[in-house]
């Protein structure tokens, strides 16, 4: 496979925020606030409302909870409709606009205010990574947190691969169905072509990412004070040989599933497939989900969020806006002095961090300026609150 | 209820009419004279009462035979087979197919309840063995559930010495086949390809 050309002489453009005005989104009631270009740092208690700042802004981009909250959900106690809006420089718009009604269960979103009925046209129409003590659960977890990980940040930058992916899971849902069915005149074996065309086509580029994400992988270990070889591997459930076409990928798909029919009749589940594909992260050759310390494991979940923004970097070709939720708490201090150092080497992107006291905001980051967050309100840092 | 929501109510369940836009209607219906409104009640009457599907190849139609199937320049050795009857209207506005239909009241989603048995589909195949059926074109829209009604058909007229083509992709994946224009669907059409037997 041809390596993918270097692009380091054309400087990404930096995504960013100008002017956010959120109403009736979680706790906060109404937020309007002028975002500076190098980003600010937000400071409150837990629970004020911080998190869910950055939950809005993430929005933006995935036009879904980042927590994995249903839309009905986000809507503040008591209010019928939330509403996002953002003005921003060097994303794909200028002015983007996501309005929700809990009553109808209506999605509006506007870009540049033209209406956009379909959310993978909006789809990283403000790109952001966002950082989390949680994001642990990306290489402790299971694997499907590291599919939708995976399937997320591929699908934000290719919209067929979005296309594959629906089409992928309309299949499958429809097999399942019909194995649950046990009718003759609802045969599984009609959406085993789907499947393996679609599929095939979602392991292509699964596959094509890992090979581009490896050495980074292995870089950021480095770079992040891991002594060991940090590995990336896909565990593909009908391993691609080098070199494996649409058509290879899609015979052996539609051969396992013909395989496996009728055990899937017995369990009433497709149980092989892309579906059930999953990454492994080592660390010299030994599985940090089932092996790792807690450290290393963090670690290693902000180096996949590292591969994220080089992603959309290299391959969207705009710097995302980093949302950085308490991202070293409970890491040691070298450990926290490396990560801090790896995020915020990349030039001139936007930086919204949130931390609980004035006291976290770590020294490369503590030139942003700073709002205090209480009872879902922002308001500029006075020095009566230090 | 008043008449008024009862109205607006009804329009309401319409495909792509919200509560605003039935609410509109209702207001521009009472606004106009009253006997335009009458013969509007009429047409809904006698689409509701003599309206029917055709026996045949279950198209719409008044009549004992549906216009297509009666008609006898129309070439009964080729049959198109559709998802609704409505799809019918946009293949005939691409001007080029000779043959006959035959709309399969649906398509394939287990996910909904909907399986072959409450599909023509057997219909389908007794048409085909009964007579001097050359060839089957599947022209079920080209999504995932149209993809799999498609194959499923396929394999139930298996056994029957009879071509089953499918359409070509010309029209967008997931765009109906009732939107798309004449001559993206004449294209599709010329372009059609023979589905093989699945040894599998
Ligand atoms: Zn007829």
């Amino acid at each position: 496979m041809e390596a993918p050309a270097r692009t380091t002489d054309v400087r990404p453009v930096a995504a960013r925020l100008q002017r956010l005005v959120i109403r009736d989104f979680r706790n906060l009631a109404d937020v309007t606030l002028v975002v500076p270009p190098g980003g600010l740092a937000l400071v409150g208690d837990n629970g004020h409302g911080k998190t869910n700042l950055l939950e809005a802004v993430y929005y933006l981009h995935l036009f879904r909870s980042l927590r994995g909250a249903r839309d009905v959900e986000l809507v503040r106690f008591g209010a019928t409709t939330f509403h996002i809006g953002a003005e921003a420089a060097g994303a794909r718009r200028d002015r983007l606009s996501v309005g929700f009604e809990k009553e109808t269960g209506r999605r509006r979103i506007l870009l540049d205010g033209v209406p956009c009925p379909r959310v993978s046209d909006a789809l990283g129409a403000l790109p952001s990574v966002a950082f989390s003590p949680a994001d642990v659960a990306l290489v402790a977890g299971g694997p499907g947190g590291r599919r939708h990980w995976l399937d997320v940040t591929l699908a934000s930058t290719s919209a067929r691969y979005l296309g594959s992916l629906r089409d992928y899971r309309a299949a499958l849902s429809q097999r399942n169905a019909a194995l649950r069915a046990r009718s003759r005149s609802s045969p599984p074996a009609v959406w085993e072509p789907a499947m393996a065309e679609h599929g095939a086509a979602l392991r292509l580029a699964r596959a094509e990412f890992i090979d581009w994400a490896r050495p980074r992988v292995t870089e950021s270990g480095m770079s992040l004070g891991e002594r060991g070889l940090v590995e990336a591997r896909y565990r593909c459930g009908d391993p691609l040989l080098p070199g494996a076409t649409l058509d290879d990928a899609r015979e052996a798909i539609a051969a396992t599933l013909a395989a496996g029919r009728d055990r899937d009749l017995e369990r009433g589940s497709t149980l092989q497939g892309p579906h059930r594909d999953d990454i492994e992260i080592r660390l010299d050759g030994v599985s940090l989900r089932r092996y790792g310390s807690a450290g290393q494991q963090r670690t290693a979940a902000i180096a996949l969020r590292l591969l994220e923004c080089a992603w959309y970097r290299e391959r969207g070709g705009t710097e995302p806006v980093l949302l950085l939720d308490d991202p070293v708490a409970e890491l040691d201090r070298g450990r926290a002095a490396r990560v801090l150092a790896a995020i915020t080497a990349r030039e001139g992107g936007q930086v919204l961090l949130a931390v609980p006291r004035a006291d976290d905001i770590p020294a490369a980051l503590t030139a942003l300026p700073r709002f205090r967050v209480r009872d879902g309100t922002i308001s500029p840092w006075s020095d009566a609150d230090a | 209820m008043s008449a008024i929501d009862d109205l607006a109510a009804e329009l309401a369940k319409l495909p792509g009419i919200g509560k605003k836009t039935a609410m509109r209607l209702t207001y521009h219906l009472l606004k106009q004279p009253s006997d335009r409104s009458l013969r509007l009640a009429q047409a809904l009457e006698v689409l509701a009462e003599r309206v029917h599907p055709c026996p045949r190849c279950h198209n719409l139609t008044e009549q004992d035979l549906c216009a297509i199937c009666s008609d006898p320049r129309r070439d009964a050795s080729v049959i198109c087979a559709v998802e609704e009857a409505s799809d019918i209207w946009a293949i005939e506005r691409s001007g080029e197919y000779r043959g006959v239909y035959h709309v399969l009241g649906g398509r394939l989603s287990p996910l909904d309840g909907v399986s072959a048995s409450d599909l023509t589909v057997n219909h389908l195949v007794e048409r085909v063995a009964a007579g001097e059926v050359r060839e089957v074109i599947m022209a079920t829209n080209p999504s995932v559930e149209g993809e799999a009604t498609a194959l499923l058909v396929q394999q139930a007229l298996g056994a029957a010495p009879v071509r089953v083509s499918r359409i070509a992709r010309g029209l967008p994946m997931g765009g109906d086949l009732e939107y798309a224009d004449g001559v993206t669907i004449a294209q599709a059409l010329v372009a059609r390809r023979d589905m093989v037997q699945d040894s599998r």
